[in-house]
Parts: structure tokens; C-alpha cells; sequence
């Protein structure tokens, strides 16, 4: 490989070699299987045959004939396009030839003003392709490999893109797992509550119970050590410390010493309990009403199916499959009354309860959420002596766990690990290595370390995370895209900044919302999390009456979802507030709610309108009236009573203006046609509203 | 021209030598070294598929639009797929896609199916979607193929 000289190529340029270069790049539109590779070679070939003695000199000196690309903006000088002649838009009869050997049309970005190793990394300026390429050979910036290249769109694009996936993830996850709690990292914002408040710990769980906590903390394992929802796998928010036995008795004595104020039981309404106590179905009941109140939309539990355990639910509340071996009753009723009064900042909803359903959930839980043998292998747990208690905080203190957890007598432990907000940019000098045997890179260093703190550095004190490959892949794409504040000379104006959103609910809204946790899950102008309908335009869809009915009984609006709406039992009045503050200031400027008058409606169009979404259009591929149609779009067989005739006219003539990025597809559809499918739509009306129906027939009671 | 000839002659020396040499280092490379990103091969998920920048765009829109009809299984749970009459391809299904030319594919995505004398059921796509956009959709339908696709041999 030493004829492989850039040299070689420069010379090729320059010289009457340019002729057997201009009759290569002609067979390459020729043949369609030549790979990068080939090109190399043949043009090292090429190289060789005539001009293999090329002096060396030529390379220091720029010749204004030597393929070099100069971006003054970014100043930089480099060679690539000396070996990756393709580099151009591709032609339409080559229009999937690989990288490298082509600009992506899709980059928005062109060699010419960018260069390449603004984004790919590498040295551009050496001279050999292999102190341009190599790790080794090129320590002050080796080329990125390809799967993180998303890392370099992060650089400047410091708000999220559509498509960079792995970095956005990779943000997310560094948020999520509360990396944040130790490290200084840009642009990653740091969640309302790290960990939970241990002010009161001591009387919420056992000596054992926190003992088996801190030794794996996680409940649930496969044969693999994960469990997985849906295919992902689903991490507790809480690492693990590799604590000695020592650490962790004294550390399990301190935190078990900590009983701020008791839990006061709840008192029950004696006859309620009188009534249910003994009744044989009351943890039927539980389990029964545990499911309409759609818990399991933010917890999951453990289901094993054929031997395969799945954690079925969702993953904003911890998950719960054998909480009631961890919790006693008492605080569990004390818990779901108000969570916010333990933990202010928790996101959990403080549910309306009635003492029957409170007791029956709870009896449930504590019944059957449960496991003998969670607590199997804890050793024997004595009283904790005074000592004990006082290492014991040392040890929290040591370990950072005050970056995380509130504490009596301590502030939050702040920036307790290394300040990360120029990682992507280190030099592997600065980098500890230890003895791992992995290759000399900063990628490399980033996956062993994420992957295991030991294995660089046999005493970090880094806890232990476990992400499946695609999430560390995700994590290390968004460390190597935080390489610090822009440099001087105006690369500070190439930045696009993250705009944090915001959203400040009002007045009597702003209470039931805080109470029932709303932006847990809906989004309110850009505001908020991501799991249920972006509820900014909702004020132009849905109509009043329909919202107040769902409010206070939920349906299923869209069959393919398995997570739903909880029932929270919201009152009357709650949901009048809410459907008030909705349709006043929650609304598209695309839809006009005078633009499409119901009253001229004629069953004409309603019947034209039929056959469209029956025959022309197929409508019933996505989605169902009743029992025959898809499964995709949002069932309509109450639609008149649910979205105003405005909204379905706007959307059927552009979906996208009214939701961006949704799938329904747009279509070319005539003034008339969207008349008649909206005057269709708004015909299709359960006799009552679904709501008050449903809330007759007893459904939920 | 003869040249050429010789040219071509001595590029596929060196690819076949080429690729030999990288069939042996694929042993234990890791495909994703050099892809944007990979698919799992649906008939074999122990498999997988590297893609190239286009195809993993594609892949990105696949996950998005169209597999809620074109894959038995999504990312929200059961599948339309089998409410449909006609049922629609899987989307790796080479026997029913191999045969159809980019430009076909092309069409019935921008235009829906009854544009081109098929189901009404497979919607347009044209005025949701760039052609770039359904252009990366169907790489990435070439790149899953099951039996593999081969591109037509230029004329
Ligand atoms: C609502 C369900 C649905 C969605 C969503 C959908 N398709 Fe289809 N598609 C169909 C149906 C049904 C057919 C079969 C049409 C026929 O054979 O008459 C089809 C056929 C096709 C075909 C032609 C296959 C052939 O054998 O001729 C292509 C290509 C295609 N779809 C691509 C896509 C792409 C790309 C997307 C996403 C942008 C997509 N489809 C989304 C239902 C759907």
C-alpha cells in the first residue's frame, strides 16, 4: 500500500496523466458496479505506471494545479477531492453511486463552500491517505466513521433536525438518563427533577428493599439482564454503582435513617371499607379499575407470554410490576392521593379518587404487583449503629449521589463529574486509555467508556449504564457533536441555536392542568411531551361539548394506539374550565370557524360526499367507521360530534398546514369534493355523544 | 476505445481483487462501520443490511408513512396491513417489487394507485412527499428486497 500516495494523485492532475484521468472518469459512467475502491486503485495505478516517482515537494507547495479545495470561511485547506474525484452532484445516470465519490444531494451543504472535513473530520491537508484517514496516523482529528456522522449536523444545528434521528435520540437519552446530574453537557436540558427527594425514604421502603436497590437497581431481568417494551429496551433511570458490601450496608444505613415526616395514613370512610373488605372480588375490582385509569399508559408492567417476559406499557413513571413488594399501603394511598406533596415536581397527576376506587387500586397493588422473592439474597440486616449511618453519608456524598437526590443538610451536589461541553472536540492525548484494548480514538474511547467506566479506567467513579448498541451509538453521535463554543472569526454566526419552548398556562386552566400533569404528554405550542395528540389547534377541532364528555370519559379515539388517555375522574366543572381555555386560545389561523357553514349542508352532498370516501377515495383503508375500516386515522363513527365542519374542511385540504409531518397523505381534492366529504363527516353522529353514553351505560363505574 | 477496454479489463482485476480482500475482513467487521444506518432483513433479523445515506433516509419515511400497510408489524402495535383488500406487498417482497421498474414505483407513490390502474388504497403521495423523498423511499425498498434485487444492466 506505500505507492498509495496522495502525491501520486496531485501529480496525476497535473500532468499529461489528466488525459488518462478524463478517460477513466468516462469509463466510470460506463461501468455501474466500479466501487470507491476501484477508482482508488485504478487511479494508483494509473499513478504508478508513469509517474510512481513523484517528488514529494510538490504537496508542500499548493500548486494552484493541485486538486485542493481552500474554504477561507472555515479556514481550511484540503486534499480529499484529490482521491474522491466523484465528489459533484451525481448525474441522473448515476444517480447511487456510494460515498465517498459523491455529494449527497440531500446535504444541503456543497463541497466547494463547506470542504469535506468540516463535517467528515479527518486531515485534510496531509499528504498520505493514510495520515488523512487514520486514527493513528491522523490523532489530531481521524475521520469520523460514517454512523456518527449526524454529529457533525449537531455542531452548528443545535436544534433538532428531521434527519438526524441518532443525534436527536442521542440528546434525548443524555436528558433522560440524567447525565446532565453529574456533567456540564451544551444544550441539554436538565429534567424539572433528577431523582427523587430521600428526605423521607426511611419510612417509604425497607432496609432490605434499598439495600437490593442500590446492590442492581432494576427489578425485572431476562436471562440477557434487560427486558423490552415494544423492542426497546427499557432502562431504570438509575444506573448502577458497583458499591462495595461495605458501601452498601452503610449506605443502605444512612438512607434508611432518614424519616422526615411519617406518612399519615389515609383515613378510609369506614363504611367503604366495611363494605369491600371482605368481598372476594376486591382485587378483581382493583385490577379492573387499575386498567380503565389507564395507568399503564406511563408505568409498565411485566407480562410473560411463552416465556418471553415484555414490559407492556409506557415509560414516563418508573416501572411497577412488583411495586407492591417495595411499598406498604399506607403510603401507597397516602402516594396516589397527592404524589406532588411527597415529590413537588413529580409528574404524576393527582388523580380525583373516590375512597371505593382508592382502596380497591390499592388492595391490587399490593396484592398482586408483587414478588416473594424480590428481597431473596439480602442478607440480614441489623439495626444500623451510628457509625454506620455517618460512612454511609459519606459514601453518598462520594459517589455523587447528591447530584441527583435531595438529602437533609446537603445542597445538590453540582457539577460532581467532568464538564463534557467540549468532549467531541478532545484531543486522544488528553484521554486516559488505561489497558483496554480498543483503538487509539476518541469514538472508541466514548462506547468503551459509556459501555463500561472500568474498562478505561479501573476506579471511576462513573456509574454503570447498560444501553443496547443503537442507544450508545445514539449517545456517542451527540458527545461528538458538542465540540465547545465556536471559535472567533465568525464561525460564532454559523450556529443555529435550540429556542427552548415554552407555554404559560392562565387563570383557573392553570391549576387543573399542574394537577393532571397535562404536558406530560401533549404538546401546547411546542411545549411538552410527545405521546399523546399536539393539543396547540385543538380549539379549532374539536367541539366544546365533545372535550367536556371526553374529559370526564375518555375514549378510544384512535384503535392502533395501546396507550390511552387515563381516566382521571375529573369533574364537571374541571372539564368546563379546560374546554373553555381550549377553544378560547388553543387555535389554528388556518381554520376559520366562519369559513364553512354546517347549514348549507344538503344530503345530497352528504351522499356524494359517501360515495368519495367509499369508492373514489378508499378512506376505509386507514380509517373505520363502526366495524369495518382500518386501523391508522382516528375511528370517525362520531365525528359530527367531535371536530367542527371548519376543521375537517381545512384538513382535508391540507393536512400537513394543520399538523406538520402528519401521515395522512394530501390530496388533490376539488372545493366540491372537500364540501361533500365534510358535509359527509359531519352526518356521521352516534345518537348521543359517545361520553354521555358510555357514561349512562355505566361504562367506567 | 481499446484503451478502454483494457481499462475496464484491469478495474474488474482489481475489484474482483478488491472485494475478495474485503469479503475477508467482512468476517468480523461491523456493517454499520461504514452505513448511515442498517435494517434488520425481515426474513432473517440475525442479518443485517447496511444502508447508504439515501436508503436510510428512505428507511426514516418507510417507519413514518407507509408501514402501516407495507410491514406486519408497527412501531404503534397491530397492523392495517391485513385489513386491506387488496393486501398490499411487504415492502421487502422482491418477488412482487423486483420486477417493477423505479419509474413505476416512483409513480404509483407520487400519484396512488388508481392513477396507475391499481387499488384506490394506496394513497398519493405526491403532494405530502418530495420526489426526493419517495425517490429514497424506494432505494430503501431496493435495499431490503427479499430475494435481492439487481438493478437492470444499462443499456
Ligand atoms: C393505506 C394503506 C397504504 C399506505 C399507507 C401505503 N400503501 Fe402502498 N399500497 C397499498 C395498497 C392497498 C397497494 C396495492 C395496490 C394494488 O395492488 O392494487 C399498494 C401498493 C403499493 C405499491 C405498488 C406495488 C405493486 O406491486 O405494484 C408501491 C410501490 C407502494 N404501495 C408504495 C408505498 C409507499 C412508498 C408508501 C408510503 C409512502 C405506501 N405505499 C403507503 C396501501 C398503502
Amino acid at each position: 500500500m506505500s505507492g498509495n500516495r496522495l502525491q501520486g494523485a496531485c501529480k496525476t492532475h497535473r500532468t499529461s496523466a489528466l488525459a488518462q484521468f478524463n478517460s477513466w472518469l468516462t469509463l466510470r459512467r460506463l461501468s455501474l458496479c466500479l466501487s470507491v475502491p476501484v477508482l482508488c486503485a485504478a487511479l494508483l495505478l494509473a499513478a504508478r505506471a508513469g509517474f510512481g516517482q513523484a517528488n514529494p515537494a510538490a504537496v508542500a507547495d499548493p500548486h494552484p494545479g493541485a486538486e485542493q479545495v481552500w474554504t477561507p470561511q472555515l479556514n481550511a485547506a484540503e486534499r480529499c477531492t484529490a482521491c474522491h474525484p466523484g465528489v459533484a452532484p451525481p448525474s441522473a445516470a448515476r444517480p447511487s453511486i456510494q460515498q465517498p465519490g459523491r455529494v449527497d444531494p440531500l446535504v444541503p451543504h456543497h463541497t466547494k463552500d463547506w470542504g469535506c472535513t468540516v463535517c467528515h473530520r479527518g486531515q485534510g491537508a496531509a499528504a498520505e491517505k493514510e495520515q488523512a484517514h487514520q486514527p493513528e496516523l491522523a490523532p489530531a482529528q481521524p475521520l469520523l466513521p460514517t454512523r456518527y456522522l449526524q454529529a457533525s449536523c449537531g455542531i452548528c444545528h443545535r436544534a433538532d433536525l428531521p434527519d438526524t434521528p441518532d443525534l436527536n435520540r442521542g440528546r434525548l437519552l443524555l436528558g433522560e438518563f440524567r447525565c446532565v446530574g453529574c456533567h456540564r453537557l451544551e444544550g441539554i436540558e436538565r429534567p424539572a427533577m433528577l431523582g427523587p427527594d430521600l428526605t423521607d425514604i426511611g419510612n417509604k421502603v425497607s432496609a432490605e428493599w434499598i439495600y437490593k436497590w442500590l446492590k442492581e437497581p432494576r427489578t425485572i431481568i431476562d436471562d440477557s439482564g434487560n427486558t423490552a417494551v415494544n423492542g426497546y429496551q427499557m432502562e431504570p433511570r438509575m444506573p448502577q454503582f458497583r458499591l462495595n458490601e461495605e458501601e452498601l450496608r452503610n449506605l443502605t444505613a444512612y438512607l434508611s435513617s432518614l424519616r422526615g415526616k411519617p406518612v399519615e395514613p389515609y383515613a378510609f370512610d369506614p363504611k367503604v371499607v366495611a363494605a369491600l373488605e371482605n368481598s372476594p372480588d376486591l382485587v378483581d375490582q382493583g385490577e379492573a379499575r387499575f386498567r380503565q385509569m389507564f395507568c399503564t399508559t406511563c408505568h409498565s408492567l411485566a407480562v410473560t407470554r411463552g416465556g418471553e417476559t415484555k414490559l407492556i406499557g409506557g415509560d414516563i413513571g418508573p416501572e411497577m410490576t412488583k411495586v407492591g413488594s417495595k411499598t406498604n399501603p399506607a403510603w401507597l394511598a397516602a402516594w396516589l392521593r397527592n404524589p406532588q406533596a411527597f415529590l413537588p415536581k413529580s409528574k404524576m397527576p393527582r388523580y380525583e379518587w373516590s375512597d371505593q376506587d382508592l382502596y380497591v387500586v390499592t388492595r391490587y397493588i399490593s396484592a398482586k404487583l408483587t414478588d416473594p422473592d424480590l428481597l431473596q439474597g439480602v442478607p440480614k440486616l441489623d439495626a444500623a449503629t451510628p457509625e454506620q449511618i455517618r460512612l454511609g453519608r459519606r459514601v453518598f456524598l462520594k459517589k455523587g449521589c447528591g447530584s441527583c437526590h435531595a438529602v437533609p443538610g446537603a445542597k445538590l451536589q453540582e457539577d460532581f463529574g467532568p464538564n463534557l461541553v467540549s468532549l467531541g472536540a478532545e484531543s486522544i492525548s488528553h484521554l486516559h486509555f488505561g489497558d483496554a484494548k480498543i483503538p487509539r480514538s476518541l469514538t472508541a474511547y466514548l462506547q468503551a467508556k459509556i459501555g463500561d467506566p472500568l474498562s478505561v479506567n479501573p476506579t471511576a467513579d462513573m456509574p454503570q449504564y447498560r444501553f443496547n448498541s443503537a442507544d450508545l451509538d445514539a449517545i456517542t453521535t451527540a458527545l461528538l457533536s458538542m465540540t465547545g463554543a465556536p471559535g472567533s472569526g465568525g464561525m460564532e454566526r454559523l450556529i443555529v441555536p435550540r429556542t427552548p419552548a415554552e407555554f404559560h398556562p392562565a387563570g383557573a386552566f392553570a391549576q387543573v392542568y399542574e394537577r393532571y400533569q397535562c404536558d406530560a404528554c401533549h404538546q401546547f405550542n411546542g411545549y411538552g411531551g410527545t405521546l399523546a395528540t399536539d393539543l396547540s389547534y385543538e380549539g379549532s377541532r374539536a367541539q366544546r361539548q365533545w372535550l367536556i364528555d371526553f374529559l370526564k370519559n375518555p375514549q378510544t379515539l384512535r384503535p392502533s394506539l395501546i396507550l390511552r388517555m387515563p381516566q382521571f375522574n375529573m369533574t364537571g366543572q374541571e372539564a368546563a374550565i379546560v374546554a373553555d381555555f381550549i377553544g378560547r386560545n388553543l387555535r389554528s389561523p388556518a381554520v376559520n370557524p366562519a369559513g364553512v357553514d354546517p347549514a348549507q349542508f344538503t344530503p345530497q352532498m352528504a351522499a356524494l360526499g359517501k360515495q368519495l370516501y367509499e369508492v373514489k377515495y378508499q378512506c376505509q383503508a386507514c380509517h373505520s367507521i363502526g366495524a369495518g375500516g382500518g386501523y391508522v386515522g382516528p375511528e370517525l363513527s362520531n365525528v359530527g360530534n367531535w371536530m367542527t365542519a371548519a376543521w375537517i374542511a381545512a384538513w382535508l385540504k391540507d393536512p400537513q398546514a394543520l399538523l406538520p409531518g402528519g401521515i395522512e397523505p394530501r390530496r388533490a381534492l376539488t372545493e366540491d369534493e372537500i364540501k361533500a366529504l365534510t358535509a359527509y363527516l359531519v352526518s356521521l353522529r352516534q345518537s348521543e355523544p359517545a361520553g354521555r353514553a358510555a357514561a349512562a351505560a355505566g361504562v367506567g363505574q | 476505445m481499446r484503451k478502454h477496454f483494457a481499462f475496464v479489463a484491469l478495474a474488474l482485476c482489481l475489484g474482483a481483487g478488491f472485494s475478495a480482500y474485503r469479503g475477508g475482513a467482512a468476517a468480523q467487521a461491523d456493517p454499520r462501520q461504514k452505513a448511515y444506518a442498517t435494517e434488520p432483513d425481515w426474513n432473517d433479523p440475525q442479518r443485517l443490511i447496511p444502508l447508504n445515506y439515501q436508503q436510510a433516509r428512505g428507511k426514516r419515511l418507510f417507519y413514518q408513512y407507509c408501514v402501516w400497510c407495507h410491514a406486519d408489524a408497527t412501531p404503534a402495535g397491530p397492523s392495517n396491513r391485513a385489513n386491506l383488500n387488496p393486501v398490499p406487498p411487504l415492502l421487502n417482497d422482491g418477488a412482487a417489487l423486483n420486477g417493477k421498474s423505479d419509474e413505476f414505483l416512483l409513480e404509483i407513490t407520487t400519484l396512488g394507485g388508481s392513477a396507475m390502474g391499481k387499488s384506490a388504497m394506496m394513497p398519493p403521495y405526491g403532494r405530502t412527499l418530495t420526489r426526493e423523498e419517495i425517490q429514497a423511499l424506494i432505494a430503501f425498498a431496493r435495499a431490503i428486497a427479499q430475494p435481492p434485487y439487481q438493478p437492470p444492466a444499462p443499456r
